[in-house]
């Protein structure tokens, strides 16, 4: 079953063509990694997916349901009941965090649980205390955001987006912001997802990490998809030019 | 005998006596001072430093010498035409009153004003060019106009250009004079908190906002939760700002003839031919003041378990 189907994806800012018709599809319990140049549209790409940008045309569905479908030359999104029902089925992890500062590590992760998914509070500490354990953070649960390092904060919002129950979760470069040693818990985390058959859509510009964990790597440059495949495969027998001249530099 | 001729002779030694304690008082201030900054070398850098005995002896001293100047400062009073005890007692008694129709319009200003203002700013940013327009122009003029013109406006206004009878308007024991006053603060402070609101919330990163989304959180929620809280910790040394100025603008509603304090210490300074009137009031605005700024302080230290 596909998680995620994306069809002719096309976006632009004002003048700037970003996106050109870019198609992908990932299916249940599959890790897709995206990678290639800053500029490429990657980041966008994720941002269409996960409702932050609206596209211009094509169609997005996630979780069986149509978030957006091009008829007749025409775009139509789906109504507010819907977006709110998609966006419950997916969970993003962003860059920079973007934990909400003035709440404890505890209240991050409960507070959507409680006030978006009305869940009881009981409920929503147990599953808190549970995704704190696996990210290893228990201790911190009643710690502001500012006195965790950055790695435990990306943790955290990894926890967040969890904590839904999502079908999928997208990580936009979830280790840019992190030095070497940090990179490693947050990949860590990530790996065990995998081998627990999450299905997740992962731009970022860790080769080795793609290379392992990914089951496909999709490399994007100039608003378009270059070259797709097998993870392995791909990294250390690229077939297009350009594919070859991007990994050359890793 | 006169009390005018007692002092002429005490006088002379009087102010000898005045200027030796104030030269005596900062002397020991400085002299403490330095023996605290030898004595502090003693103590690991932040550790509490506990004063020794000569500087608290020190300290004793100086501000027994500042009596002096303020006997002085009180005598001068005494012995002045109308001033003895008694006119003493009726200026703070009448400054008191007054004071009381000052914070009713410093209360009442602050419960109207600040939701005002974030209506403000809200309509500034609305995106229906109509609201922003109008909202930018409010601001504009409210900040760009006189204060004491748009008491006056609000005041008299509604005679004049609608031929309304506000005389006779009255809400509890409320005339239309502190009303209109009210009113009039209350526009003017909204398009100020407007402003420091707006700041605060553009200073918002677009990822609190994008975070919230994704997570399912409506618009309504996101701004309750997610966003109002963290710009009220952003503005409140602004907000605080303008708080205490607002205390101290409350004499301008002295243009509507409200018997607010300062109204009240200009009628007593003229009736005194004195400006003790003055000082108690500016003693009364201050006090009110050190009270608002160690609420704040309260407050700020409160909203600082995070950063």
């Amino acid at each position: 079953m596909n998680i995620l189907e994306m069809h002719d994806i096309h976006k632009s800012f004002n003048d700037l063509d970003v996106l050109k018709g870019i198609d992908l599809t990932v299916s249940q319990g599959e890790v897709v990694a995206v990678i290639g140049p800053s500029g490429g549209g990657k980041s966008t790409l994720l941002r269409c997916a996960t409702t932050l940008e609206r596209i211009d045309s094509g169609k997005i569905v996630i979780g069986g349901d149509v978030l957006c479908d091009t008829r007749d030359e025409k775009l139509h999104y789906c109504d507010k009941k819907m977006l709110a029902e998609i966006r419950s089925k997916f969970g993003l992890v962003f860059q920079n965090f973007n934990l909400f500062p003035h709440f404890s590590v505890r209240r991050n992760i409960t507070e959507a649980l409680i006030h978006v998914h009305k869940k009881s509070k009981a409920e929503a500490d147990e599953i808190c205390n549970s995704l704190l354990e696996k990210m290893e953070l228990t201790a911190k649960a009643e710690e502001y955001p500012c006195n965790l390092s950055g790695g435990q904060q990306q943790r955290v919002s990894i926890a967040r987006a969890l904590a839904t129950n999502p079908e999928i979760i997208f990580f936009d470069e979830p280790t840019s912001a992190l030095d070497p040693e940090l990179t490693k818990g947050v990949l860590n985390v990530i790996k065990e997802l995998a081998a627990e058959k999450m299905t997740m859509v992962i731009v970022t510009h860790e080769m080795s990490f793609a290379r392992d964990v990914a089951d496909r790597i999709v490399f994007m440059d100039g608003g378009v998809i270059v070259e797709e495949g097998p993870a392995y495969e791909l990294v250390t027998n690229p077939k297009a030019e350009r594919t070859k001249a991007f990994l050359a530099g890793y | 005998m006169s009390p005018t001729d007692i002092s002429t002779i005490e006088n002379k030694y009087y102010y000898v006596l005045t200027v030796c304690s104030i030269v005596l008082a900062v002397g020991c201030l400085i002299i403490s001072e330095v023996i605290m900054n030898n004595h502090k070398k003693h103590y690991p850098v932040g550790a509490k430093v506990k004063k020794p005995p000569i500087v608290i002896v020190l300290l004793s001293v100086a501000g027994i010498a500042v009596v002096p100047f303020l006997v002085l400062v009180v005598r001068k009073y005494l012995t002045s035409v109308s001033g003895n005890y008694k006119t003493l007692l009726t200026t703070a008694k009448l400054l008191l009153q007054g004071f009381l129709y000052s914070f009713g319009i410093f209360i009442f200003t602050i419960i109207f004003s600040l939701p005002l203002g974030l209506v403000v700013a809200a309509g500034k940013m609305s995106k229906i060019k109509t609201i922003s327009v109008f909202f930018k122009v409010y601001v504009s003029v409210l900040r760009g106009t006189p204060l004491m013109l748009q008491l006056l406006l609000v005041y008299f206004g509604p005679y004049y250009l609608f031929g309304v009878q506000t005389g006779s308007i009255e809400i509890g024991p409320f005339n239309y004079r502190f009303i209109a006053s009210i009113i009039g603060f209350s526009l003017n402070y909204a398009a100020y908190f407007a402003e420091i609101f707006r700041g605060g919330i553009q200073s918002m990163s677009k990822g609190q906002y994008e975070a919230a989304q994704v997570l399912g959180f409506s618009k309504m929620q996101t701004y309750f939760k997610i966003i109002l809280p963290q710009v009220v910790k952003r503005v409140l040394p602004s907000v605080g700002n303008e708080i205490i100025t607002l205390v101290k603008d409350t004499s301008l509603a002295q243009v509507l003839a409200v018997t607010e304090m300062f109204t009240q210490a200009s009628a007593l300074a003229s009736a005194q031919v004195s400006v003790m009137p003055f000082i108690v009031a500016g003693l009364f605005y201050y006090l009110m003041n050190v009270i608002i700024e160690t609420l704040l302080g309260f407050l700020e230290k409160k909203m600082s378990y995070y950063s």
